[in-house]
This record gives C-alpha cells, structure tokens and sequence, in this order.
C-alpha cells in the first residue's frame, strides 16, 4: 500500500518470452472465481532487471472487487497473468525534453517512459505534471522527484496549483516555464486528455497518449475497446502498427481496438468528440 | 473397454472429432487466439459474424462487466465477405478442424448472398445463421424472435447450400421449442442456442447507461449458464437434430451438463475471453470423466439426463 488505495505490485517475470515496453499492459485475473469475471488491465510501471532476474512492477488504484481482491494477495502467491499486449510509448533517440501529464494512477505508465529515457540519455530533461482531486490523494510525488521537476496540482488548490492538469501546462507555457520544444506523454481520464490534445494543436507540441477502455479478452478477440480515430488523420500517419482497424463503409469512421492498436495513441489521432460522446 | 472415448459427433454431414467448439462472436478470425492454443485441438471453430459488407459496427463504450457475466453491444463489427475471403480464410488452410462460418445480414437476400459466396468456399465446412444478435438495428434478433422469417430464411438458405447448416437462435422468446422444430422442419442440420439475453447495466452517477450510447447489450458468460441449459434441455425433447450448447460454460463439468441435458456439442464464449486456453482443458476434462464412468462414445452420454 503506497497512500490512500494506491499500491503497488511486483511480479518475478525472468523466463518470459517477451520483454515489456513503456505502454504495454498485461491482463492479471483478479479472482479465483467467476465474479469478478474478466481478467483486469494493468500498464507497466517498472520493469527491473538485476542479476539475471527480471521484476515487472504494477501500480493500481483499489476501485472495485477486482482490484480488492488483488490487494489482499500475499507476497509470493502466483498470479495468473497473461501479456504483455498492445503497442508501447514511442520514444525518440533524440528527445530531451519531455513533458508528463497525469492525474491520479495515470502516473503508472508514465514513469517508466522518464525512467527509460533517463537511462538512454543522462542529459533528460523531464517536467512531471501530476495531480488528483485534493491533497490526500496525491502520491507518487518522492518518486517523480527522482525523474524531473515536479509541479503538483489538485483541483481544490489543497496543494500545488489550483485547479487541473489542461490549466496548469497552460499557465506554464504562457509563463514559459516549459522547453520551447518538448513530447508530451499523458495518462487520466479522458475529459483530460481531450483538452490536452486541444492544447497541443494551439501550442503545436506532439503528444502520446495512454487510453483506458472497457476490455474483454485483451487479445483482439471481443472488439469491445474500441476507440475512434480521425479518419484523415489516419490515412496520412501511421506511427504505430494497427492491425485491427475497422473502417466504415464510406470511410467516415475508423474504430481501432485498444488492446491491439492501442493503448497508446498519437494525442492528434484520437476523435475525442466520438469518443467522449 | 479399449482404448480412448470416441468423442466424434456429427451434424449434418460435417463430422468433429470432439463437441467442443468456440462459439461464434468470441473469437475475431481465428489467429487471435493461435499463440493461446493449438487450433486443431478443437472440435470446430466458428469465426465471427460476417455479412456482404464491412461493418464498423456499435458506438464506443461497448462493454461493462456484470456479477458473473459480460454486458457487450459490438453490433456484428466485421470486415465483410470480401476481406474475409481475402484475408482471413487462407489463415485456415493450415489448420484441420472444421470452420464453420457464421453469417449475418439485414435481409433475406444479404443472408442467401452471403451463404451462397460461403457455399463456394472449399475450407468453409458448414454456416451458421446467425439470426439472433441481440444489438444490430435491423436483423439478427428481430429475424430470429419471428417464427415466419425464421422459416423462410432457414428455406431460402437451405437452398443454396448443401454444406451442414446450422441456426443459431435467441433465447428471447415465449417458446424456444416452435424455434427449434421450424429449424428441424426447414432442413437445417442443427440448431445453436443461446445467444445473448438482452440486459443493461446504469451508471448512477451519470444516469447514462455503462453501454453509452448503446444502451443496451446482450449479456452472456456463466450468468446465463441455467437459464441456457433449460433451453437446451426443452428443445432436445423437441428435435432430433443436434443441438450445440452455449451460454457461459466455463469447464468439463458445465460442458458435460449440457451433453447431459441433450446438446451434441457446446460452444466456449466469454469464457476464452478469461482463459483463452481453456477450451484444451475442456476437451480433456470431457474425455476424462467419460473413460471414469466407462462411457466408449458421446452419443452413450447426450440426452442422457434420468
């Protein structure tokens, strides 16, 4: 238990045959009955290895019977987990600059994306926006210290800048307290990330994004996550490989499913309208 | 007894080695699931709905979670005959159970189109119609809950095809038996129940339904298990065509169930979506307890309920 309902889970994955990337998730089956069901989504948070031993950590919010159950396992049981699923973050060579957006437990995937890009390069220059509703429920902050600045905001003003994370990276780009040039890296609710990509046409900033949707199987196999894409967007661009891509009949429309396309999207390929509708 | 069960079950001409197959709409095209299990473990595969023309499908937000269950409006998403055949069919080539290809539409005559292209398709070993989906606006379900368009669509299918054909039904009706006799009287080779129940789920906060814009969706996992069970029980006192059972099994013991209660074979759904081996496990677990109680074939176990 880190604060509040946010823990933090550590699994010895040294054998596995595929190594995670920042982005990906894996589906952990949280029951050992048939309720709760479906398996539950989780990102990666870290991955460490270390004398030949590979540990791949997760951060998650207790929300419901799924996620109580897990926080209730003691250490060593084996969790039957499958992964890692979906397209990771993007990550440049030549990126310095970089600039997190998170409310609440969207710092999970987040951290690892600083975390890689400091161990690529030294010279990083990361700014951490991170925040939750009120002061107690802010956690994270020590950790996020030891990646970049951090600048905290809750939307009661309890602590850091008052109000939310679209409000704060605006104040701080009209107060150039930002690099001129810089990625944006985002995880939270949606409401957020749609502003963000609003933000991010104004300023002409690129962004990547890490969405969340109602999954079946994980796999592709239900067509459940759906997400809707911008279908000029679409034809012009394709940074990631997405298979699964449905298109309608007159070309309108493009759903792409989470687990497979996703789960992190370019800020601008995401028809928000669509998907918040 | 000698040797291993014989686990072989026909319907209409197409023979499985074993009752267990992936029932339809859980199981994208097929290579979903090929680094989960071996394919040709299966009695028969049944890849997902596919009509004339590419379908995007529901609006986002198509699925919530319910006690036991799953809640999902996909509204048939598929990509039409044409890539199907293009794109998905020479997957099977390589694989040995038999396909059988579920099919979908708005009218009679995109049903009839659609089977008529499938008939043509040497690896297509059977069609399901599938005239029960609980989310499209016009067919599947509103087909399969009227006993006259249910005849003249299994009529007019059943002319195209001499390949074994399968109805599925939809357990949202008065009598599940009229449904099923029909099937039998049109020529069809067997019948598939359940699909979906229809049901919603509200989010209280925002009184908007957890299906969105949706609505509404059909509910399927072990849930329904009961209630599919009861159908098949009654409509295997009905017909003499073999009956697939489907709705939520979850293992050897819910699949024997329903051999029990009269199918002749059983789909996994929702279940794959949890376990995306588990259908492996099934067709041991099926074996085992047949070798157990000295049963040397399946047809010694189907409809066998005292």
């Amino acid at each position: 238990m880190l604060s509040n309902s946010y823990s933090k889970l550590t699994f010895d994955i040294s054998g596995a045959d595929n190594v995670p990337i920042p982005g990906q998730f894996y589906n952990v089956r949280c029951s050992e009955t048939k309720d709760p069901l479906l398996r539950r989504p989780f990102s990666v948070h870290r991955l460490i290895s270390r004398e030949g031993s590979v540990h791949l950590e997760i951060l998650y919010q207790v929300t419901g019977k799924g996620t109580e159950w897990l926080s209730r396992c003691q250490r060593g049981v084996r969790l039957d987990t499958i992964g890692p699923f979906g397209n990771g973050f993007i990550i440049e060579d030549d990126v310095t600059n970089v600039v997190l957006v998170a409310r609440g437990i969207g710092i999970a995937p987040l951290y690892t994306v600083g975390e890689a890009l400091l161990k690529k390069n030294k010279a990083i220059n990361a700014h951490i926006l991170m925040g939750a509703r009120i002061k107690g429920r802010l956690f994270y902050e020590e950790e996020c210290r030891e990646i970049g600045e951090v600048f905290l905001y809750t939307d009661d003003g309890s602590r850091g800048y008052c109000g939310k994370a679209p409000e704060l990276l605006v104040d701080l780009l009209e107060r150039k307290r930002l690099p001129e040039r810089f990625s944006l890296y985002a995880c939270g609710p949606a409401d957020m990330l749609r502003e963000l990509a609003d933000i991010s046409e104004r300023f002409g900033f690129p962004g990547q994004v890490a969405l969340e949707g109602h999954m079946g199987c994980g796999f592709g196999a239900c067509l459940s996550c759906v997400c809707p894409l911008r279908p000029e967007y679409i034809r012009r661009n394709e940074l990631w490989k997405k298979p699964a891509l449905q298109w309608s009949e007159d070309g309108s429309l493009v759903y792409s499913l989470i687990c497979k396309d996703g789960p992190i999207y370019d800020i601008r390929e995401v028809d928000w309208d669509e998907w918040l509708a | 007894m000698s040797g291993s069960p014989d686990l072989s079950v026909y319907i209409g001409p197409m023979k499985l080695k074993n009752p267990v197959m992936l029932a339809s709409g859980t199981f994208g095209y097929g290579q979903e699931y090929s680094e989960f299990i071996d394919l040709n473990r299966l009695g028969a595969i049944i890849v997902k709905t596919i009509t004339l023309k590419p379908r995007i499908g529901s609006y986002p937000h198509r699925s919530t979670e319910v006690a036991s269950g799953f809640l999902a409006n996909i509204g048939l998403q598929n990509v039409g005959v044409e890539r199907f055949i293009e794109e998905k069919l020479p997957y099977f080539e390589a694989i040995d159970a038999p396909l059988i290809v579920s099919i979908g539409g708005q009218s009679a005559e995109e049903f009839v189109k659609v089977a008529d292209i499938m008939n043509r398709q040497r690896r297509v070993d059977a069609l399901e119609l599938n005239i029960s989906c609980p989310n499209v606006h016009k067919g599947g379900m509103h087909f399969g809950v009227d006993l006259e368009v249910t005849r003249d669509l299994v009529m007019r299918v059943r002319d195209v095809t001499g390949k074994s054909l399968i109805v599925k039904l939809t357990p949202m009706v008065t009598d599940i038996r009229l449904f099923a006799e029909i099937c039998q009287h049109c020529g069809a080779d067997g019948v598939s129940l359940i699909n979906a129940l229809v049901g919603m789920a509200v989010d209280i906060k925002t009184r908007r339904s957890k299906l969105g814009r949706n609505i509404t969706g059909g509910l399927v996992g072990p849930a329904i298990k009961p209630f599919a069970l009861y159908l098949v029980w009654q409509a295997a006192k009905t017909i003499d065509i073999p009956i697939i059972g489907i709705g939520g099994i979850s293992s050897a013991e819910d699949a024997i169930e329903f051999l029990i209660a009269g199918a002749s074979a059983i789909g996994i759904g929702t279940w794959n979506f949890v376990h995306p081996s588990a259908m492996v496990e099934i067709i041991d677990g099926i074996e085992t307890y047949m070798v157990e109680n000295k049963i040397n074939s399946l047809t010694e176990l189907i409809g066998t309920l005292y």
